[in-house]
């Protein structure tokens, strides 16, 4: 494991409070069905599948704390859940490294659905005082729906802020040259 | 080699997640005055004005996005509006003579001394920011401490009631909304004495529940739900009385006690320009809040401060 160049920390860092700026400012007052798209999970979980696990995990902690210290919410449940996020979305691409069109809707929708229910198991834990509607299982699936509709947007502005200061992985350039030229290099060709 | 980067990858997980989990175990069982909530408060100083700036050059995208969403809505809200103009219209002729025979018993039974919004000094504030999640109905708003703004005041806006300020930094504050889990009002039935509390229904922001009503109280739907001017419990928000909350949807009458599902008035979605009911120190609203505080849940202060007025003048044995 190389250590991140700096600019790709750089470029990461500026995306995450650009994101969670914007979406407490804008993408929050634009209900959508009921319900607000959070780009937040998308986020961590769209670095990790790019950058790897140990990127995604820091930073899904870093925009999980961002979120909760300026929401004024209660510190640490954004970041465990985010953290989880950006780590599984990192190993995803460690172990498998899918490359189907569909990857990044699935992702996001896994994604929104594990910080949906996240939420909703950690606010349990802590004890809720309100009584609880059986529309908040709408609410979620609703919020799942959303927030996969918005994955692909997310997915192609993430790519394409921090895949050029990636460092080449010999991996995706060996898979890149057998799509290109059929799987021979032209000189072995007979 | 690889054992090591798998290791220190491990290493950094746990971390994170210890790290997590003490935050959220410090945070949780702390006071609000306590560390980490300054530590909120002092971001929130720092971030307000980037937030702010940020808010104001990112309005028209809002506004484009809002005006679509608007305009789906606007002829179906056309309609139902023209409904309730013409049934409010007919309310108004009857209530306005029912308004001068009232003034004049009050006037005769020296109960005149009701504070209005006024007296509550209410500070105009910018919504600048806004909690996305299901579980946190916050606003962010543009004017903190130095406008006189305190933790638990009420705001409002044109509509009705919308929240209580949660944190208040130099020139931001926190507002939590009605729909926000942790917000109880004590409230009444509009045209009745019966009070409860109105709690929100999680995962339903459209919907609220007035609460503990007594079981021979009657109401009907359409009924309008006010703040009644007492508190839920110790140290919480005194909401001034007859502040519009909702109207009444459906009633249950599955328990021991009432309950009503209430549709809030203030649109609580698109939240642009709210009013923070300050009561400056030393004013009759501050001195209210003061005496509400040390009485049990459920009294009226106002009742109690009248009640002391009356019986110093010698008008009630």
């Amino acid at each position: 494991m190389s250590a991140p160049s700096g600019a790709l920390v750089g470029r990461i860092a500026a995306l995450s409070v650009v994101v969670v700026f914007f979406q407490i400012g804008v993408v929050s007052e634009i209900p959508v069905f009921g319900v607000n798209v959070d780009l937040t999970p998308l986020l961590a979980v769209f670095v990790g599948l790019i950058c790897g696990s140990t990127l995604g995990a820091v930073t899904g902690f870093a925009v999980g704390l961002l979120v909760d210290l300026a929401l004024v919410q209660t510190l640490g449940v954004s970041s465990l859940i985010f953290t989880l996020i950006g780590y599984w979305a990192g190993r995803l691409r460690e172990l498998r490294d899918p490359q189907a069109a569909l990857t990044p809707l699935l992702v996001g929708a896994s994604a929104a659905a594990v910080s949906l229910v996240g939420y909703a198991v950690i606010e349990f834990l802590l004890g809720v005082d309100a009584p609880v509607s059986l529309d908040l299982v709408r609410q979620i699936v609703v919020g799942v729906v959303v927030d996969s509709v918005a994955a692909l947007p997310m997915w192609a502005l993430v790519r394409r802020i921090l895949e050029p200061a990636m460092p080449d992985d010999p991996r995706r350039r060996r898979r890149r040259r057998a799509y290109t030229t059929g799987g021979l290099s032209p000189l072995s060709r007979p | 080699m690889h054992d090591k980067t798998v290791r220190r990858r491990r290493a950094l997980l746990v971390l994170l997640v210890v790290l997590s989990l003490l935050l959220l175990t410090a945070y949780f069982g702390e006071a609000p005055g306590g560390r980490l909530h300054s530590v909120q408060r002092a971001f929130l100083t720092v971030v307000s004005p980037i937030q702010d700036g940020a808010n104001k050059a990112l309005k028209p995208v809002r506004d484009l996005f809002g005006g679509v969403s608007d305009t789906f809505h606007a002829k179906s809200q056309r309609n139902e509006l023209r409904k309730q103009v013409a049934k409010l219209r007919r309310e108004l002729v009857g209530d306005q003579s029912e308004k001068r025979s009232y003034r004049e018993l009050l006037a005769m039974f020296h109960l005149d001394n009701q504070l209005s919004i006024a007296d509550y000094h209410p500070v105009t504030a910018t919504v600048f920011g806004k909690s996305p999640n299901l579980w946190y109905s916050t606003v962010t708003i543009d004017k903190g401490e130095t406008s006189g703004v305190r933790i638990n005041d009420p705001v409002i806006n044109g509509e009705g009631l919308v929240g209580k300020v949660t944190l208040a930094a130099p020139d931001a504050a926190t507002v939590s909304l009605i729909t926000d889990s942790t917000v109880g009002v004590s409230a009444r039935l509009g045209t009745t004495s019966a009070t409860g509390i109105v709690q929100p229904k999680l995962g339903d922001p459209n919907d609220l529940l007035l609460q503990y009503l007594a079981p021979s109280t009657q109401p009907n739907k359409g009924e309008y739900v006010v703040t009644s001017g007492t508190v839920t419990s110790h140290g919480d928000s005194l909401y001034p009385p007859g502040i519009l909350i909702g109207q009444v949807t459906s009633v249950n009458e599955e328990s021991a006690y009432k309950s009503v599902n209430v549709h809030p008035i203030a649109n609580l979605h698109n939240l642009d320009v709210v009013q923070v009911l300050t009561s400056a120190l030393g004013s009759r609203p501050s001195k209210l809040s003061r005496l509400a505080a040390t009485l049990p849940p459920g009294q009226s202060p106002s009742a109690a401060a009248s009640g002391e007025a009356l019986a110093s003048t010698g008008a009630v044995p």
